[in-house]
């Protein structure tokens, strides 16, 4: 089948329409349920059905434009309310860009149409392959190729947005007979009955997102399921898409913060003016990243190492504007911000999340230092 | 509904909760709708449980909050911050220490920052130099010398000059004037792979071809006969290597020089015994099975050697100026008398400016821009820059090169004397000598 000839599953809208659908749900019922998605573990699946069935999950995807800049401001207006689910939506949107560009048609037809309305659910299970593939780690699931398929065994700590009956992107390292490491493959793997979930410790946060630890064991991976084999070129086009929409998540944080250091400035506004990363810095601050953000967002599959570094350092700039803004917003707003059930608080530990998840800081910093060097003869 | 029925609000005194009578506080039982006056005495503030009486009326603030929600200006940060620790860079914290003892300067370098004279590179393998003879200051001393906080291995990766910010690998700077000294990069061609050809553009990569050359007289094929390729191959012949200088042109610095000269030039390197292949174009670099590296050109000729070193030219990183909107003509535009860039604060300096849409690549004027950045930076308006042609000095042994003023395209050559030892020639343009040329 050819991708062209698949219709969009959801009818376009025009950006407005979209972001005006989005922004009522999540305003609304999501604002509603943030607390308890953060702290209690309630995982908002039929929030992001209604999500999805507004269109909030497909417009970055080719066959409805690749409106990549149009799905970081819908990510961005949820993840204002609840980062918690902003970081589902960026699962949910990778998940479909997986699908979309692995070119395979047994994942870009019905599959893909029921995935972008949300009326099935998937994550991603990358955080590893993407740091083994930078270097800084191993690879941890592994594969051996069998008749049809391949055969993959591994177990990977914690995968978000999965549960029975859903799936996630995931990657497994191909061992020869011999023992030897032959190349990667890109598969869904979907969490049938075949796959052990176990439950992972508390975090102190994003508690509703649901996420589980994998363990595969002679997990069977028909070609239908394969995404890219070898993984390596198929990651090495759609990085930096993956890290660029992280963005809508940490610019909706750090909007949410500057939003409630402006709720209490009629208030506190004779004491707020004393303290440093004022909503009005932090505003500008947030508006140039956007801008930039958005030109990025026009050439989602630019694979050039220039175009590679200013994603990885618009991504790691926002993570460090949502650090500054989330605590900001709890020293504008004071105890009230302390309580525990307050969105000031929950920011403090979204704003974390979103410094430590793959790419963390630390590695977009790492990764941005191993492309900056000249490659020389050995 | 009249002004007598509005909903009213109430402030606590103590935490700042807002009981809102249109809300109510539906967590204690007060129903919406429920007026302040009917709220039972025992009921306390459900945020902080203080009780009513130390709630007051509240009344919602008629001027305009003291924040615009629109962006405003922005905190600048303190210090000048300098990218890149080459002659450039070490040239602006020098001249910015000398005019002001007390301001923070922080220096951002790729490298660890040791100091060193570049144009040494290519004559430094008959020299029998190595990385410690090269070094006249370690980056670390230099640093403690001049008050410079130096962050080694560390690339600028992003610019805002509206933030006055510059992102690192190791963090974010803040700055109040921010110079640039990120220097050229080699301009490899698509068909040169960057693992199989060197480039000596600093000290680090000269010393890693070093261990290479050192062993044992080495096959070296240079690509490119340029001021660097023919200062390499003269400083590898010198040292004992078979080197083959290959060229676009039909002879060496062809594009600078008028025919006769260069043909000298060509005869001179030929005379040492560099074997010159001039009128070829490189189409492919492939390493064999045996691991030697094989060079082939498009009319058909191979070479097979240990090395490869591109002397194809520099070229200015676009990266980050661009990701900051700086004006950009084959480097990056500075005003002639400032060295300011089209951004406010931002300056820049060495081979990575353009002036008049020209690089210009040498070593002379670099101290010269960094006193007219540092006087710039102190309000000394009566200290611009001067853009002169620098003198060119080819430091090829077998026939030194030394040239004054900038050659034009259109301009007529002539000799004024020449022996076997010596060519002086001179270009007109104009009816003015605008170049003068010495070969010998």
């Amino acid at each position: 089948m050819n991708p062209t000839d698949v219709a969009p599953a959801v009818l376009a809208t025009d950006p407005q329409t979209l972001l005006a659908s989005v922004k009522q749900l999540s305003s609304g019922v999501l604002a509603q349920a943030a607390y308890k998605i953060d702290h209690e573990g309630f995982y908002p699946a039929d929030i992001m059905r209604s999500l999805g069935q507004a269109g909030a999950f497909g417009v970055h995807l080719d066959r409805n434009g690749q409106q990549v800049g149009l799905a970081i401001n819908v990510m961005r207006e949820i993840a204002q309310q609840c980062g918690s689910t902003g970081f589902l939506t960026w699962c949910h949107d990778v998940c479909g860009l997986y699908m979309e560009q692995s070119g395979n048609p047994a994942l870009m037809g019905a599959l893909l149409d029921e995935h972008a309305s949300a009326n099935t659910l998937g994550g991603t299970a990358l955080s590893n392959p993407m740091k083994t593939f930078a270097g800084i780690e191993k690879m941890l699931l592994r594969a051996k190729r069998v008749a049809g398929g391949y055969r993959v065994s591994g177990a990977l700590p914690w995968v978000s947005h999965i549960g029975r009956g859903q799936y996630c992107g995931a990657i497994a390292g191909v061992y020869l007979d011999d023992g030897s490491a032959s190349h990667e493959i890109m598969f869904l793997l979907r969490c049938t009955d075949d796959v052990v979930l176990r439950q992972c410790p508390e975090f102190s946060g994003m508690e509703g997102t649901s996420t589980w630890g994998i363990r595969l064991d002679d997990y069977f991976v028909s070609e239908d399921a394969l995404i890219a084999d070898p993984a390596k070129p198929f990651i090495a086009r759609v990085r930096a898409a993956f890290v660029l929409l992280q963005t809508g998540w940490a610019l909706g944080v750090t909007q949410g913060s500057i939003e409630s250091m402006l709720e209490v400035e009629p208030l506190l506004g004779h004491v707020n003016k004393f303290l440093n990363d004022r909503p009005d810095e932090l505003q500008a601050e947030l508006d140039d990243l956007s801008a930039r953000i958005q030109t990025l967002a026009r050439t989602p599959y630019d694979g050039s190492t220039d175009y590679v570094i200013s994603v990885l350092d618009a991504r790691a700039q926002s993570a460090e504007l949502v650090l500054r803004a989330s605590q900001s917003a709890l020293l504008h707003q004071g105890a009230r911000g302390y309580m525990m059930n307050t969105a000031p608080q929950r920011r403090i530990r979204e704003a974390h999340f979103v410094a430590i998840v793959t790419p963390a800081i630390k590695h977009l910093r790492w990764e941005m230092a191993r492309l900056s060097k000249p490659v020389m003869p050995a | 509904m009249t002004q007598a029925q509005a909903w009213k609000q109430f402030i606590c005194r103590a935490c700042g909760l807002i009981y809102d009578e249109k809300l109510g506080d539906p967590d204690s039982g007060i129903a919406p709708g429920t007026r302040f006056s009917e709220i039972p005495e025992d009921w306390v503030c459900p945020l902080c449980g203080v009780v009513k009486s130390d709630f007051e009326p509240y009344d919602v603030p008629e001027i305009a909050p003291a924040i615009a929600r629109t962006p405003s200006a922005l905190k600048r940060g303190v210090g000048v911050v300098i990218v890149g620790a080459g002659q450039a860079g070490w040239a602006a914290a020098e001249a910015v220490r000398a005019q002001d003892p007390k301001i923070p300067i922080t220096i951002v370098t790729a490298c660890v920052g040791d100091r060193y004279l570049k144009p040494e590179l290519s004559i430094a393998l008959r020299r029998r130099s190595t990385r410690e003879s090269l070094v006249r200051e370690t980056g670390s001393s230099s640093a403690e010398r001049l008050g410079v906080r130096l962050m080694t291995e560390t690339f600028a990766v992003g610019l805002s000059p509206a933030l006055h910010q510059l992102r690192t690998t190791r963090g974010n700077l803040s700055y109040t004037a921010l110079i640039l000294a990120q220097g050229a990069q080699p301009a490899l061609p698509a068909a040169l792979p960057a693992h199989l050809c060197w480039r000596i553009n600093d000290l680090e990569s000269w010393v890693r071809l070093k261990q290479h050359l050192i062993q044992s007289p080495k096959r070296v094929v240079l690509i490119g006969a340029g001021m660097v390729g023919c200062e390499l191959a003269d400083d590898f012949i010198t040292a004992g290597h078979q080197v083959t200088l290959l060229d676009v042109q039909n002879a060496p610095l062809a594009t600078v020089l008028p025919e006769q000269a260069s043909t000298r030039l060509r005869m001179a390197l030929e005379r040492a015994g560099v074997t010159f292949v001039g009128g070829v174009q490189v189409t492919s670099v492939v390493q064999n099975a045996d691991g030697l590296k094989v060079v082939t050109t498009q009319c058909g000729l191979s070479f097979e050697c240990d090395e490869i070193v591109a002397a194809t030219g520099l070229v200015t990183d676009t990266r980050l100026p661009a990701g900051a909107n700086l004006m950009f003509e084959r480097g990056i535009v500075v005003d002639p008398a400032t060295l300011q860039t089209s951004a406010k604060d931002v300056y820049a300096l060495g081979d990575c400016v353009s002036i008049n849409g020209m690089p210009c690549r040498f070593i002379e004027p670099i101290s010269k821009q960094a006193h007219a950045i540092a006087s710039a930076l102190n309000g000394h308006a009566d200290a611009p820059y001067r853009h002169d042609p620098p003198v060119i000095r080819l430091k090829t042994h077998s026939l030194p090169v030394v040239m004054h003023g900038a050659p034009v395209a259109k301009g007529q050559w002539r000799v004024v004397s020449e022996t076997e030892q010596q060519l002086t020639m001179t270009q007109h343009a104009d009816g003015l000598d605008c170049c003068t040329l010495v070969l010998g």
